[in-house]
């Protein structure tokens, strides 16, 4: 379990860290408009990469140890990513809404530059 | 018309959204069944190819959801 385990690490820190620039950017750079969009679909990206996380872990022990498999939680996420764009126009004054959908995607680049980086690694 | 485009848009992207996860998952099922020595390398392949399936998805929905509200 130990690659898995790591991977997840490695992931989170990275999101961490992109949740702190967004913070200082939204409290610091004069586009908070921008930043705090980008920050709501970052927090909702990181929710999406932790359920991702979880359901996978929980949909290899089901198949190793021959139980049944319940789903990976792919509606959840396409729920989560609808609530912030809701979010997002209903509040439009404060989050830009290209904003959240590039916010939305960093848990995908964060997980392919990971996996590049891993690789080249190895 | 916006809302049959986003209709069109979330169906769409389900669809391939549906088949991509189900190829990834039968695989990955096969895979563990015959060894399940492997399962973390296959556990990260298939977080991988979700990931790189899903996003597709979330795009659609969230473009869908712009052209029902803007």
């Amino acid at each position: 379990m130990e690659a898995y385990d790591n991977m997840i690490t490695r992931q989170r820190k990275w999101m961490f860290y992109l949740l702190a620039l967004l913070v200082l950017g939204a409290g610091i750079t004069p586009y908070p408009r921008i930043f705090l969009g980008l920050l709501l679909g970052a927090v909702l990206s990181f929710y999406n990469l932790w359920l991702m996380q979880r359901k996978i872990k929980q949909f290899g022990q089901a198949a190793a140890t021959n139980q049944p498999v319940r789903g990976i939680g792919t509606f959840t996420r396409m729920a989560s990513a609808a609530l912030a764009v809701l979010i997002a126009l209903r509040f439009e004054d404060y989050f830009h809404v290209i904003a959240v959908l590039i916010g939305l995607m960093t848990a995908y680049l964060v997980i392919m530059i990971d996996y590049l980086l891993s690789k080249s690694r190895n | 018309m916006g809302a049959l485009a986003a209709a069109i848009a979330v169906g769409l992207a389900a669809l391939g959204a549906g088949i991509g996860n189900g190829l990834i998952v039968s695989r990955t099922v096969e895979g563990i069944a015959r060894q399940p020595e492997l399962r973390s390398a296959l556990q990260t392949t298939m977080f991988i190819g979700v990931g790189l399936v899903e996003a597709m998805p979330i795009i659609a929905v969230v473009i869908a959801l712009i052209v029902m509200g803007g």
